[in-house]
């Protein structure tokens, strides 16, 4: 018999901040829940709380770096495609200044990932064009 | 929504000011506020009287459609209230007078002293997960770390002491001015994390182009988006139930996300992916985990975070913020001083009604509303993979028109249409319902065959820079056969 896993976690999708436990199998997501000792739902959850879970599984999750050469996408190591990244920035910083660059963050990821990339922002491109889509 | 209310008000779009100044001149003629709470707490009434005066009822019936008793009860009972609360979404904020709107609610519940005690207050429903959590690690053009402006010179000092750099005290660009640049072609390089501006995006023939006119584009994701397929890099990121750290909801309670399952090929956490770059580009960043990340937050912001450790959350659940130390038990209710001895003041701020900028004319006589639906989730690149056995309400976009608008234009339910504003136009399915009014019509962004958003129009708040998606000028035709 294949053992069942439980996580408890909080949902990614609204603000509400449901409290949800993920029942995985063989490191497959085969159900989540809502969590009754969670303290802003109770147990309950929304349709996208619940079953919204498949993309995570999807084929067409993105796996490696990719680096677009005479307009065809190229898979890169992560080596390859970091190096690009950071010549190209280092480039436009030292001929155009911090602020031809901006940061598009997002309002889905962690508190730690959005820490890290306005630390980034600010810290390494020298810039305040950091924005998140809270405005929409 | 509608369903579990005493009272629904469906306004005509974007004639919320014209309600509230109506509102508050009733409550204000009828002696229903809080006067001891207005004369020690609120600056400014007699601004707020003088400016709503020039709304009364008849005038407001007018303007935002409704019966002159419908507008005199809800004053009535929201003033009356012994707890009154304001709920909203982007119906208030996704208007050229966003802010404008959100004074107004502010003004209101000054007035009545629905605020600061359990159960009133005003609560901004946040749309996604983190939101209100990514603004507060500092992801806004204005602000730092524990939502400190960046023109703070002692707090901005105490960061770049820790960084060991010097930070720009300058306010950086909105997105929406961010765009403006692209235009001017002075922004040579973007990037992107998680997100689909292509199809969220106002205007979005535009905005494609504007897109095209960067130097150097880098998207971070879970897909290959639409705006992904622009970029010259595309990084593979770790979702939810891969990734670990916190989240903060829409009441600011941090609570803990967790790894569930391991992620695909190579992909990486997001601050994995931006310390090793931060590192190839000379500035070593380094963490062990999330958790250490964290550490530095509460290091920085310690007015708000100082007592809380992930430990303490896997140990007692989520806390809400400001919780300054271990011993703290975390803030469940702001603005407390309002009523007590410590005599917080706030003025009120009046405002005056404007009309959407683009109204229906011969042209184009219809309103176009957008926003989202209950199953689907944004521009969809997630939401899309409900497995079929999932039963539905719906699984593509409709244009919702209301049955006598539809019987006028000839057009019957489930009938493909084309849909047409001054920028762009889709081809998609009528739907008929008397949830919108008359001369109304819905629209969702979420699915990439039919995108709203070509027709939506590139007026911003000024202040906000929060585009007006709630109301755009119209026209539906009958597809030629
Ligand atoms: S389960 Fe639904 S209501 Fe709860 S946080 Fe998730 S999306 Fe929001």
């Amino acid at each position: 018999m294949t053992e069942r896993h439980e996580t408890a976690t909080t949902c990614a999708y609204c603000g509400t901040g449901c409290g949800l436990i993920i029942e995985t199998e063989n490191d497959q997501i085969v159900r989540v829940r809502g969590d009754k000792s969670a303290p802003v739902n109770k147990g309950q959850t929304c349709i996208k709380g619940a079953l919204g879970y498949h993309y995570i599984h999807s084929e067409d999750r993105l796996t490696v770096p990719l680096i677009k050469k005479a307009g065809e996408f190229t898979e890169a190591s992560w080596e390859e495609a970091l190096s690009f990244i950071a010549d190209k920035l280092t480039g436009i910083k030292q001929q155009f200044g911090p602020d031809a660059f901006s940061m598009f963050a997002c309002a889905r990821t962690t508190n730690e990932a959005n820490f890290a990339t306005q630390k980034f922002t600010r810290a390494v491109m020298g810039s305040n064009n950091i924005d998140g889509c809270n405005r929409t | 929504m509608t369903k579990a209310a005493d009272q629904h008000l469906q306004i005509a779009v974007g004639s919320d000011i014209a309600l509230m100044n109506g509102m508050i001149k009733i409550i204000i003629e009828n002696g229903w506020y809080d006067e001891r709470f207005l004369t020690r707490s609120a600056i400014n009434f007699n601004d707020l009287k003088a400016q709503t005066a020039e709304y009364p009822l008849e005038k407001v019936a007018k303007i935002t459609g409704l019966e002159e008793k419908d507008i005199f009860a809800a004053a009535e009972t929201f003033a009356k209230a012994d707890r009154a609360m304001i709920a909203y979404t982007l119906g208030i904020t996704e208007h050229h007078c966003g802010v404008n709107n959100v004074f107004d609610i502010a003004n209101l519940s000054l007035l009545t002293g629905h605020i600061g005690r359990e159960g009133t207050g005003i609560m901004p429903l946040r749309g996604q997960n983190n939101v209100q959590g990514a603004g507060d690690m500092g992801c806004l053009p204005n602000m730092l770390t524990g939502a400190v402006p960046v023109s703070d010179d002692a707090y901005r000092n105490k960061i770049e002491s820790l960084w060991n750099v010097t930070l720009n005290p300058n306010p950086g660009r909105t997105q929406t001015s961010v765009l403006e640049q692209m235009e001017s072609g002075a922004m040579k390089s973007l990037y992107v994390i998680g997100e689909n501006p292509l199809v969220a995006d106002v205007h979005k023939n535009h905005t494609t182009e504007l897109f095209k006119n960067l130097d150097f584009l880098v998207v971070q994701d879970l897909f290959l988006t639409e705006t992904a397929e622009i970029a010259d890099v595309v990084l593979p990121a770790k979702g939810w139930a891969e990734s670990d750290g916190t989240y903060t909801n829409t009441d600011r309670r941090i609570q803990r996300v967790r790894p569930a399952v391991p992620a695909p090929g190579k992909a990486l956490d997001d601050w994995e992916i931006l310390c090793r770059l931060s590192t190839k580009m000379g500035y070593p960043m380094h963490y062990a985990d999330a958790g250490a990340i964290w550490e530095e937050v509460r290091m920085i912001a310690d007015h708000l975070y100082g007592g809380i450790s992930h430990a303490r959350l896997d140990n007692q659940g989520s806390i809400q913020y400001p919780c300054p130390h271990e011993d703290h038990p975390g803030t469940t209710l702001l603005h407390t001083e309002f009523h007590d001895s410590r005599g917080k003041t706030a003025p009120f701020t009046p405002v005056t009604y404007t009309a959407p900028v683009e109204l229906p004319d011969s042209e184009y006589p219809l309103t176009l509303t957008t926003g989202r639906r209950y199953e689907p989730y944004n521009t969809n690149t997630q939401t899309r993979y409900y497995p079929d056995t999932v039963k539905r309400k719906q699984t593509e976009e409709t244009a919702d028109i209301h049955p006598l608008t539809a019987e006028e234009l000839g057009i019957e339910d489930g009938e493909y249409v084309s849909v047409a504003s001054r920028r762009g136009e889709v081809t998609v399915k009528a739907r008929l319902t008397e949830e919108v009014q008359t001369d109304l019509v819905f629209m969702s962004f979420h699915w990439r065959e039919v995108p709203t958003n070509v027709l939506t129009i590139d007026e911003f708040d000024p202040i906000s820079g929060t585009a007006e998606y709630k109301a755009c000028a119209i026209r539906i035709d009958k597809l030629r056969q």
